[in-house]
């Protein structure tokens, strides 16, 4: 590839140099380091003037040094006299934060994309943007890449009975996303609905209909409109503390002990996602308890779980235990493009009895260490992806053939 | 010594809104004069000053010549910045083009993100809208854009007109959950869902209720009802599934082609439309529309951006 240079950013590197490696190229060198008062220092070891420039860079733990070093980056290059500057960011810092929080809060993903553009990128590739709305916060290209293509190639060559198999989204905000992947896969998808009010009255009341309706529905059924169906799918049950309690009333898992309230209390203040009634959004779990529905049939089948991040396990361990307990999943797998994965999150998907198999792509950097570790985590990597759109956009290619059939993935 | 008040501006046509708003105010509109030329130009003048006074422009862009609007809009708004208002504000109850919000396809254009450019270099400082289609939109701007939300109006319009006790609120899509769950929680209602299940191969795609309406009467929520085809056929599938009567409550009611008659001929009994798009000359054709005024809540909303207080009041109250 002529005129074209490949910077790495500290973010990822590995995917960077995977990146490079499927070019058949060498990463270009800079200096990335930090001055002792904590700056950033950028040097560029080669001359950029005139070229098609790549700076990969991810988010990370230390996500804003990471966007600062990026920054500069761009600026330098910008500085250099490149031709055009294209940022491949694979996975979005502040995605999630790309709309307003009902009072005053801030559109963090809109600044950060003012920033980049104002530093002087002229292109941005990411994928699977947690708001595919967000492209629009840039006023110039943006690429939106899909993993999709890569996670159905994962399912249908590692789950053996897949094509019995059930997709399921573990909130109504990503249904969308979940039915691309189901007709993809040419399989049955489900949706999972988490409600925050409704306590044991309202489950009672649901669970007298769903016995009570049992038997007309099934004789009423042949003569109903062809088109529709009842509510005869509907599983509920309640959960307290983050876990799926029996329809007894029994608390069946007992992983952890309770934390201290006061701590709860100080987390959820804390934790302003959670606050706000963002669709994608967790439901907070130290609150009082709540009632899971599963809309759809899972019984005797594999179920998917998809999403696009998996940063805190909460809804996943819930939605696990639901599916498997209660509505009779023969197995269950978690399947996400991102896998952030805070703290201790890895560890608990890790050792909840319910789940199969936590499936992310390597978009984030994930520890060497956490990957031997933990025996139920699978990355996949998407490198030849981000290459073959680099290559792609070099030589003026288009790149529609890379979102294949999974364009409509929302 | 500058006065610097509110001065109203409204376009010739379509403008129900703004008198309703100019009215509660208890401001007159600023005398304005259109002419259009035979090609559609439009030639705009302001009737008095409005040097450093707090301009809002009210716009009702609904079906019909939204581009027309549009462009007529921008003029108005670069007037305005040329007579050197203070600040100018443009009203927008409905945001055009607010569906085009992604790139869905390949060399799609995100014309809303279009749209904010066009409106920020004519000179607009501040936008105030409702209920827009996707929230991130509010990004597209680098002004502030203030999201008023219909919900506090239709809370109130259920409860007074509408028997609460034996209602459900319903959402058409799955993506519109969540605005159902949030008005099912103000209301203390129970909620149910319809959602398309795509076709697959040798399998008709289907309407699926989740929940149970049997002797319930429904009332279905959504931002937008453009055709009308959904609310009707996701009326058919309430009834057949025992619905006592189905009611559609949405925010933009655009209307457009052949919407009255397919309400005409749907099995809802009422659809209510708030005026954030001018509908007036459809209510003689359509006995089931009804109307919601919103006009309470702009005007409060100017009154408080003016004066400087917080608007967030207004995202859960409704102002009588």
């Amino acid at each position: 590839m002529r005129k074209c240079k490949v910077f790495v950013g500290n973010s990822h590197p590995q995917l960077g140099n995977l990146v490079c490696e499927n070019l058949g190229i060498e990463p270009a060198p800079a200096t990335l380091k930090k001055f002792a008062n904590g700056e950033t220092s950028v040097q560029i070891g080669v001359s950029v003037r005139d070229e098609d420039v790549y700076i990969i860079q991810s988010s990370s733990q230390d996500i804003n040094d990471h966007i600062m070093e990026l920054l500069i980056l761009i600026s330098a290059c910008k500085g250099g006299s490149a031709a055009k500057i294209t940022a491949v960011i694979p996975q979005f810092p502040y995605s999630k934060q790309s709309k307003m929080k009902k009072h005053r809060g801030a559109i963090t993903a809109r600044m950060l994309a003012n920033l980049l553009v104002m530093a002087g990128a002229d292109h941005v590739v990411s994928m699977d943007l947690h708001a595919s709305q967000m492209q629009g916060f840039f006023s110039k290209p943006v690429d939106n890449l899909y993993a999709g293509p890569t996670l159905a190639k994962w399912i249908k060559e590692n789950i053996p009975d897949h094509k019995d198999a059930v997709v399921v989204s573990k909130n109504p905000g990503g249904t969308k996303r979940v039915t691309a992947l189901a007709d993809r896969l040419k399989i049955n998808f489900a949706m999972i609905h988490t409600d925050r009010r409704r306590t044991v009255d309202g489950f009672n009341g649901l669970m007298k209909h769903r016995h009570c309706k049992k038997s007309p529905e099934s004789a009423s059924s042949g003569s109903s409109v062809q088109d529709n169906i009842a509510s005869a799918d509907i599983q509920t049950a309640r959960i307290v503390k983050g876990h799926v309690l029996d329809d007894d009333g029994s608390l069946t898992v007992e992983s952890t002990p309770p934390c201290k309230p006061t701590l709860h209390h100080k987390e959820s203040e804390l934790n302003f996602e959670n606050n706000d009634s963002d669709d994608e959004d967790e439901p907070e779990f130290n609150a009082e308890e709540k009632l899971i529905t599963l809309v759809g049939n899972v019984q005797n089948r594999p179920a998917i779980i998809v999403d696009d991040m998996i940063d805190k396990h909460t809804s996943f361990i819930a939605a696990a235990e639901h599916l498997r307990m209660n509505c009779g999943a023969k197995s269950c797998y978690i399947v996400a493009t991102h896998g952030i994965f805070n703290t201790d999150c890895l560890g608990r998907l890790n050792d909840c009895p319910y789940i199969d198999g936590v499936i992310v792509t390597n978009t984030y950097p994930i520890s060497e260490e956490s990957m031997k570790k933990f025996k139920k985590l699978t990355v996949i990597d998407v490198s030849p992806i981000f290459a073959e759109c680099i290559r792609r956009d070099h030589f003026g290619e288009s790149i529609s053939v890379l979102f294949d059939s999974l364009a409509s993935i929302v | 010594m500058s006065t610097n008040s509110i001065k109203l501006i409204a376009s010739d046509i379509d403008r129900g809104l703004a008198e309703l708003v100019a009215k509660r105010l208890g401001l007159p509109l600023t005398p304005v004069e259109f002419k259009r030329d035979s090609n559609k130009e439009v030639l705009f003048s302001i009737g008095e000053s409005i040097r450093d006074e707090d301009i809002y422009i009210i716009m009702q862009i609904g079906a019909g010549p939204v581009n027309d609007k549009v462009f007529e809009l921008l003029i108005m708004l670069n007037a305005c910045r040329a007579a050197s208002a203070r600040r100018i504000t443009a009203v927008l109850p409905n945001f055009p083009y607010a569906r085009q919000d992604r790139k869905d396809k390949s060399r799609a254009p995100i014309t809303a993100k279009l749209m904010a450019d066009m409106l920020t270099t004519a000179g607009c400082d501040h936008v105030i809208t409702m209920d827009l289609h996707a929230a991130q939109i509010q990004g597209f701007f680098d002004s502030p854009v203030d999201n008023l939300y219909a919900e506090p109006s239709v809370v109130r319009y259920i409860k007074e007109k509408i028997d609460m006790k034996n209602a459900i609120i319903i959402s058409p899509d799955a993506g519109g959950a969540k605005r159902a769950a949030g008005l099912a929680d103000k209301l203390d209602l129970n909620f149910a869902l319809i959602h398309k299940e795509r076709a697959r191969a040798n399998e008709v795609s289907r309407m699926v209720l989740v929940g149970d309406v049997t002797d319930k009467i429904c009332i279905i929520v959504d931002d937008m009802a453009d055709t009308c085809g959904t609310l009707a056929k996701a009326a058919d599938v309430l009834l057949d599934n025992g619905a006592k009567s189905v009611i559609a409550i949405v925010t933009h009611g655009i209307l457009s082609g052949k919407a009255i008659q397919n309400i005409n001929n749907s099995r809802l009994e009422r659809v209510v439309c708030t005026n954030t798009v001018p509908f007036e000359s459809k209510l003689s054709q359509c006995p089931k529309l009804d109307s919601l005024d919103i006009s309470g809540v702009l005007a409060e909303a100017i009154r408080r951006l003016h004066n400087g207080e917080s608007i967030s009041f207004l995202f859960t109250n409704a102002p009588y």
